[in-house]
């Protein structure tokens, strides 16, 4: 009588457990859709925007946590913005850069591009890591701007550093002839 | 005394009245899940889409065809050389469907055979290289270059419409001692 007690309650247990279980898992798919679609916090890894994210990535192995802000990522795009995008390179890797050139501008580029300057072709944008250690177009040239998936708005993590991303009051890359006319043109 | 397991031994879940009619949000709640399965199994799983345009004709007409679209093969994930992709556009808001040429690594004509050109390059790391069947109406990587395989949506599988035409998509090249 004892054990047939103990088997009715673990049954009863598995039960509630499944079903709470399933009525959780209902709510993952609209989790998943409003991460990427919305918002979205991530960590950022590597040293590829020092000094501005992962400002002590030579000091302790703390990642930033940011915002990344989904809607209407690919729309107006600015110089300057922090832009998260697919690696041109690995379609699973995502990669933080920032927006250095829209389409019609002029770039003088850095060491590893093969030409001296590049006309930014349409639907293109020209990326750039704030640190010396980043690989970005001038390593694998002007990126579609449809690989682009969102844009840090906040900081979220080393709390010193917390708070809105000022992408606007960041010093201008020299060596952007900006395009003239156009969508984009300040 | 509760008699076996699962939710009958809970009050007030399966009741039909208190579990759909009960709260004034649950209807849209159960509503925006079910929408939110239904997009991520069309983002991830299998969608269905019109295409058109004059650039795959011997393939495709140039209206009026809908097709069936493997989300499995995102990003170029087991796809391969001669098959059919839907990808988004590297230059506009679009998504168009192209023929796989050259995948990283490989080497393939840079421009038409047509033009007498024999330029070749090789398909950078993490690139593919598409074309249209109809090359003189095809905008393709002749013009915008390789795209990025994170641009692939997905692999065409069949088309489905009209229905009197549902035929399944084969890839042509096949290898010889695979029949």
């Amino acid at each position: 009588m004892a054990t047939w007690g103990t088997t009715g309650r673990r049954l009863r247990f598995f039960g509630q457990f499944a079903h709470y279980l399933i009525r959780y898992a209902t709510w993952l798919p609209p989790l998943i859709c409003f991460n990427t679609y919305v918002a979205e916090v991530t960590f950022i890894q590597g040293p590829s925007m020092y000094p501005f994210l992962n400002a002590e990535y030579h000091e302790s192995r703390r990642q930033d946590l940011c915002l990344v802000w989904k809607m209407y990522a690919r729309e107006n795009l600015a110089r300057g913005m922090l832009v998260i995008f697919r690696n041109p390179d690995d379609p699973h890797k995502m990669t933080v850069k920032r927006v250095v050139a829209l389409e019609g501008d002029k770039v003088r580029t850095r060491r590893p591009y093969p030409h001296d300057y590049i006309n930014i072709p349409e639907g293109h944008v020209w990326v750039e890591g704030d640190g010396d250690k980043t690989k970005d177009s001038n390593y694998y040239g002007p990126i579609s701007a449809q690989l682009i998936t969102g844009r840090i708005t906040h900081i979220v993590s080393p709390w010193k550093r917390a708070g809105r991303v000022r992408w606007w009051e960041h010093p201008e890359r020299p060596g952007v002839q900006k395009a003239q006319v156009g969508w984009f043109s300040t | 005394m509760s008699t076996g397991p699962g939710p009958a031994s809970e009050p007030s879940v399966n009741k039909f009245e208190e579990s759909i009619l009960g709260h004034p949000f649950r209807v849209f709640l159960i509503t925006a899940k079910y929408l939110a399965f239904t997009h991520l199994f069309m983002e991830y799983g299998f969608t269905v889409s019109a295409s058109h345009g004059p650039s795959m004709l011997p393939t495709f007409e140039v209206l009026g065809e809908w097709v069936l679209v493997s989300r499995w093969h995102r990003f170029g994930r087991g796809v391969s050389v001669g098959d059919l992709i839907a990808y988004n556009i590297p230059i506009n808001n679009d998504v168009g469907v192209k023929r796989v040429l050259g995948l990283p690594g490989d080497y393939v004509l840079v421009n038409s055979p047509e033009t007498g050109s024999d330029v070749m390059i090789q398909v950078p790391r993490g690139h593919c290289w598409i074309v249209g069947d109809n090359l003189p109406a095809s905008r393709d990587s002749r013009f915008f270059g390789a795209v990025p395989l994170a641009l692939v949506r997905g692999k065409i599988l069949a088309r489905i419409r009209p229905y009197t035409e549902f035929s399944w998509i084969v890839n042509p090249l096949q290898r010889p001692d695979r029949d």
